[in-house]
């Protein structure tokens, strides 16, 4: 009987322990506006810290050294910001809780910068509903400025908004390259199946207009195929005799898609979406063999790398030496979510700076829809964000680019700056 | 009668704390209560399937993808009530698990476990296949949503009427004639229990009961369903609850549940030692301790109590 008794014990230690931690308080608020105090705002986002998404965890980090530093200098109205990232593992059956938790028990006062398409589409509902800011989201579906979805019946999400260039619009913007310089091109496109890749692709269409026959053969993709697959769709595009190559993937895919493309010998026009020009990932496929000289691409944040002398990365690189040591190597790498992280930072602490010292939900969504940043210290210079009442994309201009310089080169922007992209 | 009062009594203070629940919580916590309810239908269902008819599955969680879009589709497309549809996919799920229960037949022990998980890794991989009827990548959203007190009502009222279903099936003939499957086919067999008939009745039911749970987990995810939801990891989760709550037994049901539906949440607010895989750090050893402490899952426990009150 000692025995059992002894076991009885343990489990009631640990049953206890975990009472223990589930009751820990909630936050208390005095202040009319959840999240909001005198000395303190507290907002939160998800984000995939693990699972398939993760090499986007350096975006949240980023986030938080851009507020760690602001706080340093005194806040925002003498306000702290406090920003609580969870990991929601890019599965909205995780963004869903994780966010309700924020809300309910965190009570921040707006969610940030929270990442993917489908955990946003899963709980702008639950978010808007409560009229609680879901705000700079990191995806750029077109969905969060001009709401083409069917989960909202037409109408925009008043409490949702977007912050980068939305991908229909930068694929337009290939669509025109290719009619300047390489009419006859016949083109192959190797898109997600989602949502996702289909924007890409209806705006390439879109972009090239009458000339969409030249589209030669489209293959898609699941999210999780393995490179094999990938190598054979790639290998089924030159088949179909394309002579120009769009790839409208996630990082990964997009990496096994230069690395295919190079092995079978095939040395097509190439473009590369915004999200995979990321040199980190460029040197990941260079290093498995592709060759990369002469991919094309967008940006429209300034580079850590090539425009290393501009204020912004100067100040970029001390933010997150002093409050992100750890992110130091891959930002001299060329990161550039970790600048994307930074650019989406200093627009929000630029909402909360023009919502005033009395600040609420309302005001910072009226900040927000009518900024004029001009002076956005990690956006590609001559860039700005803005958004009225007309412009519900923040984001709304790029600039081409070009990869060279082999295995240990990097993006090179080239031309003129695209305007009014969505 | 007097045999039973202890459970008809336990019955209803149990009855009675879920009830008043709602009234002591915030809204946050009812969410996580509703949750442990959608994992009790869940956890219940595969008992019988696994405790009393020894059939393993690793792949209920197809399943819960099934009922979660028969909801889903129903309601966006057709505006179908909400209860309706769940009652829908226990309808559909019961017929797709008699299906599956077809190569339970032929399969057995690490075979059938193996083909189940194959249910759980290609199931979800369907609306990809078919996005313009299913949604796809961009998901399904059902045309209403609902709020944290009419999920906690509905998960578990659900329970509670498949819980006593699960009772009355259990300890009838078909009851006895799942156990005696499970103890042994040959003699099953040789006392006149026609196996193919009782196997697949075993797997229909079971996947009924994970299909109403599917239809609840896309409510509590605001009624948006999308593949990544159902992965393989929720399969896994509804047998280490039903391992937790231990096999053949009703009542351990309701710690297993509690165990997968509420861990998670509590140990993503536990600072583990600055790891982003915090969580899974807290689950996985929380699991291990259950099995060294509790080989018999809660199920056992709860039988050591009752011997030791009677001693």
């Amino acid at each position: 009987m000692a025995v059992h008794r002894w076991k009885l014990g343990a489990l009631l230690c640990a049953v206890l322990a975990t009472a223990a931690v589930a009751s820990t308080a909630a936050a208390s608020h005095s202040s009319s506006t959840p999240g909001v105090s005198k000395k303190q705002i507290v907002i939160g986002g998800t984000f995939p810290f693990t699972g398939p998404a993760s090499l986007y965890k350096t975006i949240p980090a980023a986030e938080q050294a851009y507020y760690a530093y602001v706080n340093a200098r005194g806040g925002v109205f003498h306000r702290k910001i406090k920003d609580i990232a969870l990991d929601d593992q890019y599965d909205p059956s995780q963004t869903v809780p994780q966010t309700q938790k924020l809300v309910e028990q965190d009570h921040v006062f707006a969610v940030v910068g929270s990442l993917g398409t489908a955990p946003i589409l899963s709980t702008w509902g639950y978010l808007n509903q409560r009229k609680i800011p879901q705000v700079l989201v990191a995806t750029g579906d077109a969905f969060w400025g001009n709401c083409v979805h069917h989960a909202c019946d037409g109408s925009t999400k008043p409490w949702t908004l977007g912050w980068q260039p939305t991908y229909p619009g930068e694929a337009k913007i290939y669509a025109q390259y290719i009619l300047a310089n390489k009419a006859s091109a016949k083109i192959g496109v190797i898109y997600q199946n989602d949502a996702y890749g289909k924007n890409y692709l209806a705006g390439l269409k879109t972009g090239l207009g009458s000339h969409a026959n030249q589209i030669v053969d489209t293959e898609s993709y699941n999210v999780g195929d393995s490179a094999q697959v990938i190598a054979a769709h790639i290998v089924a595009l030159r088949a179909h005799g394309a002579d120009t190559l769009a790839i409208f993937a996630t990082p990964t895919p997009t990496i096994q898609s230069l690395v295919a493309k190079t092995l079978i010998g095939w040395n097509p026009l190439t473009f590369v979406n915004n999200v995979s020009a990321n040199r980190l990932f460029e040197l990941a496929a260079a290093s498995n063999g592709a060759d990369l000289d002469g991919i094309i691409s967008t940006a429209y944040l300034a580079s850590p790398t090539t425009q290393a002398n501009l204020p912004g990365m100067k100040l970029a690189k001390s933010i997150i030496h002093k409050y992100a040591p750890a992110l130091d190597q891959s930002l001299a790498e060329g990161d550039g979510n970790i600048i994307y992280g930074l650019a989406v930072g200093w627009t929000f602490v630029d909402g909360l700076q023009h919502a005033g010292k009395n600040l609420t939900r309302p005001g910072l969504m009226k900040a927000l829809r009518t900024m004029n940043e001009t002076k956005n210290p990690f956006v590609y210079p001559g860039m700005s964000v803005q958004t009225s009442k007309k412009r519900t994309f923040p984001m709304e201009q790029l600039k081409l680019e070009k990869w060279s310089g082999g295995k240990t080169g990097d993006w090179h922007a080239f031309g003129k700056i695209y305007n009014g992209i969505h | 009668m007097r045999q039973r009062l202890p459970a008809i009594v336990s019955l209803l203070v149990v009855g009675g704390a879920l009830a008043g629940l709602p009234f002591t919580l915030s809204g946050y916590h009812v969410g996580l209560a509703a949750q442990v309810g959608i994992f009790f239908v869940a956890v219940l269902g595969l008992n019988i399937l696994t405790g009393y008819t020894g059939q393993i599955s690793i792949g209920h969680g197809a399943f819960m993808a099934i009922g979660g879009y028969t909801t889903a589709v129903m309601s966006q497309d057709h505006h179908t009530n909400l209860v309706l549809t769940m009652l829908m996919a226990f309808a559909i799920c019961f017929v797709v698990g008699l299906l599956v229960g077809l190569p339970a037949l032929r399969l057995s022990g690490v075979y059938l476990a193996l083909a189940t998980f194959a249910l759980a890794v290609s199931v979800p991989q369907l609306p990809l296949k078919w996005s313009k009827f299913l949604g796809g990548r961009d998901g399904v959203q059902t045309s209403k949503t609902v709020s944290h007190l009419w999920l906690y009502g509905a998960a578990w009222t659900a329970s509670a009427i498949l819980f006593v279903l699960a009772w009355l099936i259990l300890r009838g003939r078909v009851g006895r004639a799942f156990r005696a499957v499970r103890d042994s086919e040959i003699a099953a067999v040789a006392s006149g229990i026609e196996l193919p008939v009782y196997k697949t009745l075993a797997f229909g039911i079971s996947a009924a009961y994970a299909g109403v749970a599917g239809s609840l987990f896309v409510l509590a995810t605001n009624g948006f369903a999308e593949p990544s939801e159902f992965g393989v990891v929720l399969s896994l989760q509804i047998l280490v609850g039903a391992a937790v709550a231990g096999l053949g037994s009703l009542w351990g049901v309701l710690a297993g549940a509690a165990f997968v539906g509420l861990l998670p949440a509590v140990s993503s607010s536990v600072p583990v030692i600055g790891s982003d895989h915090g969580r899974d750090v807290v689950f996985g050893s929380a699991v291990v301790l259950v099995m060294l402490l509790l080989p018999d899952g809660f199920a056992g426990l709860f039988a050591r109590v009752r011997r030791f009150a009677r001693a």
